[in-house]
């Protein structure tokens, strides 16, 4: 397919205008009139029996309309994607601090806000299982009552038999790696609006990363048939994986079905959101490496233990992709990678940008730099001896036909003269501060993987007035995967971006098209938006050709606002054409589904669902980095990613994924942890959980290497996730060059002073 | 709620005088915060944004005048202030972030008495005193004396902190201000250093240091100062001093450091006075 027009050009975004002036309506924008507030009051100890919820005297207060329980839930009263075992309000027990136990509705916020106060649960405190050591002891409380004790899924995976060639490699490496759990922050906090009609219709609009599967989740949850939940996602406030599942659909459904048809309203604070939302998995990491003399990579061990907290939620998917990427973007001979995804009472972990891939990124990429160290070898030169090229099998045995430009990100950075002048630049360090200059290689699987049809179905319409609608399928949550679909669409159609109109997702209007995930919503539903365009305009040139008397389509074409017919120069305005066509006939809808592989890993069948992946989009990233050796700041100076994304569809978009993963990725790398002491979290808002701001971040400089993906539409691949792994390996690789190896992330300053050494008196 | 916007000093005591439950409020940063905690429910406000009398920066010969009410923007916009100064103006500078140093004024950094208030050491090693009005009349003391704990000051119910008054250092002395946060902007101190050096002849001559977040209040440590003065200012003066600090700090563990860090930084910090008093004084 030949390249979009604007490729290499920037141009405004099909959004920008209405973001820029304020009129985009979020989920959180919509206050219905005569609306009533839900909010759910949350359990406060992380692990206990719920003996009886008190609510006699919410009930009785003035402007309480509804207090339910778990006994007021009409389903099965359990959320989940594979495994269901997360209640919608708990009755028997409850496993983190942020398990609801009762849901109120009320007329304002405020009485609300009193309500909640005014309900006594009567919880009995259980033993906390504060963390994998404590979840995988011997006689640990049981979180769920499972045969397995804590241990929701293990799983091993094996290329060849890599304990016995461990024993024969010239080198061994070992370390263990920790990271932390990660909230998303997203701008807008979970919330949503839900209004049940008089046939019983539950419409709600959701700020929400998965609006299809919602009305599953809802529908086995409340007992409700899927066909009465009408969903809505406008585009989100950010999402970053956080939104995929239900957050307050459930408990929203549930709160419409007693507010007498009156329109509900919730919305979580952030101290809720950072409660009871949903975390990265916190991880340990146990890795051993073994090479030859010459750096050629012979064998990999590990043990990958995912804290996946009170609930499943995608804790053994993201597992999945640890075992699978746990060998990074290099050939291994061999490899067994065995995990562990472990029930606490911590908080749910879930879906979160780099999908168990962000955790094992530090720990492949530290064994890199410490093979490098002790083979008296240069980092970047040791990454692009073993880079994964294209017809290589790579760590779980799967042969990559796809694209492959891992080592054309590397020799990028090689060339750059940030690493060329690396030397000077550390020798030049001020006084009391320490330099080093890190790289770090990345990849991330791109999709669904085997076995989840990654399908998308887009759908384009001609309006009346000679215009075309896309009906985008999968949300936007600030990735501009829609306007990136308007510009394909002007493309295919040949139209300005004037003639065009964009709806977001809607269950009633468009189709099912997976959720805003895996890197796959441009790619997806981008390519059955190719196929629905291509099919309309045949369609058009064909409806026209009697009007324009002309009886060979091929003399016929779409130009903006019309089909011409260049040899007489008449024109049929689309206006005219849309006017006169039935509307059954003004639509066109179309099907893609993301390829997968047929090679399946020994030890792959545990996983039914999303493992493995066959594309792959891949980055070498570089920071610059000085520690202040008073204090043990870390200040990245610079920092510079290669990111191979096949074709680049929109430069500015491109890039914007590419800073925004990167700035999320520093920000996993040196501030965000949410620690918990006791299943209770000890940063409990932003004041205290601490991302980083617009002056902690480096210019952060993004080069693409473009690849073509010939399956992709227009030649691309996905980068939103891949661009998350690279920052904490690469301040790592840094840090480890001056002296300070860390292997628990985030990179405090009282863990480089720690690492520092020195008096401690 | 009633919210009250008196235009004068005098207004505003009357007002606390007709409502002895009444919450003053300048600019409602800390203030309103605690209210949406559920930590204060104040019946009535009494707004200070309005006063003008309470508000503003006046050079007095030796000494600039600072209003209660006055804005951290104001202060970090002052020629006076950014040129007589500059530790207050690099206080001010490290606080919080633009819009959040619109509204916040200096009467209420010194009222909250945070141990992390940015703006209590640099006023301490200057000896800056508060002037505290009631309609009984005037009194003055050294902020340092106004600040009497956590969370706790000189003020009796119905008085109000007027102004602040700061003495101007003479010629020749370094001032240094350094706020150690958990990030750039919008952080408040894990631990900070506000340090006056007069360096006479390539010697201290008289050192006056304080310490943010490391005790109840902020901490001094007079054996510090005694043992810098007379030194040259180099990285081993400044080392030698260090264990005293860490003998004189109180600083407590919390989600943001723990108290071993903020022992070991507070001495640390020590070590940048050397790079302020000249690189020929790295050693
Ligand atoms: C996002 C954020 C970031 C912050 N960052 C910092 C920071 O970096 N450094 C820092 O030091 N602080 C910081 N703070 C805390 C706060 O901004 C400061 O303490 C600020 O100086 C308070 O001033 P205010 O005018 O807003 O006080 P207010 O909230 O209006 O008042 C605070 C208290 O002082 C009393 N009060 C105010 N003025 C007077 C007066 N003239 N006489 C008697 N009583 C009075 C009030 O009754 C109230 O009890 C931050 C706060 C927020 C919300």
């Amino acid at each position: 397919m030949s390249p979009l027009p604007s490729m290499g050009s920037r141009s405004r975004r099909f959004d920008a205008p209405d973001k820029a002036l304020g009129r985009e309506r979020f989920a959180a924008d919509e206050y219905p009139e005569n609306l009533l507030w839900a909010g759910a009051l949350r359990a406060g100890a992380p692990h206990g029996l719920v003996r009886g919820v008190d609510t006699a005297r919410a009930e009785a207060m003035p402007g309480v309309v509804a207090v339910l329980t778990a006994g007021d839930v009409p389903g099965a009263n359990r959320q989940g994607f594979i495994y269901w075992d997360m209640p919608v309000l708990c009755g028997d027990k409850v496993r983190h601090a942020g398990d609801p136990v009762a849901l109120v509705v009320a007329e304002t916020r405020e009485i609300l806000a009193e309500a909640l106060l005014a309900i006594e649960p009567d919880i009995e405190p259980l033993p906390v299982v504060d963390g994998l050591d404590a979840a995988l002891a011997p006689d640990a409380p049981r979180v769920h009552d499972l045969e397995t004790g804590n241990v929701l899924k293990q799983a091993t995976v094996r290329k060849g038999d890599a304990r016995a060639a461990l024993d024969r490699c010239d080198v061994v490496i070992e370390e263990t790696f920790f990271t932390p759990q990660q909230a998303h922050c997203f701008l807008e906090t979970e919330n949503g609006t839900a209004r049940m009609d008089a046939a019983g219709i539950i419409h709600m609009t959701v700020s929400t990363q998965s609006p299809f599967r919602d009305r599953y989740e809802v529908g086995q949850a409340l007992g409700i048939p899927q066909e009465r939940l009408h969903v809505i996602a406008p585009f989100l406030g950010g999402g970053f994986g956080g939104k995929d599942g239900v957050t307050v659909q459930c408990l929203l459904a549930l709160a419409a079905m007693h507010a007498g048809g009156r329109p509900v309203k919730m919305w979580w604070s952030r101290e809720e959101s950072l409660l009871a939302g949903y975390k990265r998995h916190a991880a340990r990491m146990r890795f051993r490496l073994g090479a030859g003399a010459d750096g050629a990579l012979r064998a990999l061990v590990c043990d990958l233990d995912y804290d996946t907290g009170a609930y499943a939620h995608l804790g053994v998917e993201i597992m999945a992709l640890g075992l699978e990427h746990a060998s990074g973007p290099y050939r291994v001979e061999t490899l067994e990678a065995n995990g562990r995804c472990v029930y606490t009472n911590n908080p749910v972990a879930g879906a979160f940008r780099g999908f168990g891939v962000a955790q094992v990124s530090f720990a492949f990429e530290g064994m890199m730099d410490r093979l490098a160290d002790r083979l008296g070898m240069d980092p970047l030169e040791l990454r692009l001896q073993n880079a994964i090229r294209r017809g290589d099998r790579n760590g779980v045995g799967v042969a990559m036909t796809a694209s492959t430009g891992m080592a054309e990100c590397l020799a990028g950075l090689r060339e750059h003269p940030l690493w060329r002048t690396r030397g000077a630049w550390v020798r030049e360090a001020p006084p009391l501060t320490r330099r080093g200059v890190g790289v770090a290689a990345v990849l991330n699987g791109m999709g669904y993987g085997r076995g989840l049809a990654d399908m998308a179905v887009a759908k384009v319409r001609l309006t009346v007035d000679g215009r075309f609608r896309i009906y985008n399928g999968v949300s936007d949550m600030g990735q501009g995967n829609s306007p990136t679909f308007v510009r394909m669409a002007c493309h295919v159609l040949n139209q300005d971006e004037s003639g065009m109109e964009l709806v977001q997702p809607d269950t009633d209007r468009s189709h099912p098209s997976g959720s805003a995930a895996a890197g796959r919503t441009t790619y997806t539903y981008g390519k059955a938006l190719i196929r629905a365009c291509e099919a309309m305009r045949d369609k058009l040139l064909h409806r026209a050709a009697m009007a324009l008397l002309v009886d060979d389509v091929a003399d016929l074409e779409l130009a903006p606002g019309a089909v011409r017919h260049p040899a007489t120069g008449r024109a049929l305005p689309l206006a005219l054409l849309g006017s006169k066509l039935h509307p059954d006939d003004r639509c066109c809808v179309s099907e893609a589904m993301m390829p997968v592989t047929r090679d399946v890993p020994e030890g792959g069948e545990a996983f039914r669902l999303g493992f493995p992946h066959l594309i792959f989009p891949y980055a070498a990233h570089l920071a610059r980095v000085e520690v202040d050796e008073l204090t043990g700041r870390v200040a990245v100076a610079d920092y510079v990613a290669f990111t191979d994304g096949g074709r680049v569809l929109d430069p500015q978009t491109y890039e914007q994924q590419v800073q925004g993963a990167v700035a999320q990725g520093l920000g996993y790398a040196l501030w965000e942890d949410c620690a918990a002491e006791g299943g209770r979290l000890l940063a409990t808002d932003l004041s205290t959980y601490v991302i980083p701001g617009a002056g902690d971040l480096p210019d952060i400089e993004s080069h693409a290497v473009e690849t073509v993906e010939e399956s992709g539409p227009f030649g691309m691949k996905g980068i939103g996730e891949v661009g998350m792994n690279g920052p904490l390996p690469a301040v790592a690789s840094a840090l480890l060059r001056m002296g300070l190896p860390m292997t628990r992330a985030p990179f405090t300053p009282e863990r480089i002073l720690a690492a520092l050494g020195g008096d401690d008196s | 709620m009633n919210v009250l916007f008196p235009a004068t000093a005098d207004a505003v005591l009357e007002a606390l005088r007709a409502h002895p439950d009444a919450r003053l409020m300048a600019g409602g940063t800390d203030l309103l915060v605690r209210r949406r905690a559920g930590a204060v429910a104040p019946g009535v406000l009494v707004c200070l944004e309005r006063v003008a009398d309470l508000n503003g920066v006046e050079v007095l010969g030796d000494a600039i005048r600072i209003g209660a009410a006055t804005t951290l923007t104001a202060i970090l916009e002052n020629g006076a202030i950014r040129e007589r100064l500059p530790l207050l103006r690099d206080a001010a500078g490290a606080f919080a972030s633009p819009p959040v140093r619109n509204m916040a004024t200096l009467g209420g950094n010194l009222c909250t008495a945070s141990p992390a208030a940015d703006t209590l050491p640099p006023l301490c090693v200057l000896g800056a005193e508060a002037e505290i009005l009631s309609s009984s009349g005037t009194r003055r003391m050294p902020v340092a004396d106004f600040v009497t704990g956590p969370g706790r000051t000189a003020l009796e119910p119905g008085e109000l902190l007027g102004s602040v008054t700061v003495p101007v250092p003479g010629g020749g002395t370094i001032q240094h201000f350094e706020k150690v946060g958990r990030r750039k902007a919008m952080a408040i101190a894990v631990v900070s250093l506000a340090a006056l050096l007069r360096v006479e002849g390539g010697v201290i001559a008289e050192a006056r240091l304080a310490w943010g977040s490391v005790g109840p209040t902020v901490v001094r440590c007079p054996e510090a100062e005694a043992l810098l003065a007379g030194r040259a200012p180099t990285l081993e003066t400044f080392r030698a001093a260090g264990e005293s600090v860490r003998r004189a700090v109180r600083p407590i563990d919390d989600v943001r450091a723990s108290a071993g860090y903020r022992r070991r930084v507070a001495a640390n910090l020590l070590l940048r006075l050397a790079e302020k008093a000249g690189p020929a004084a790295l050693g």
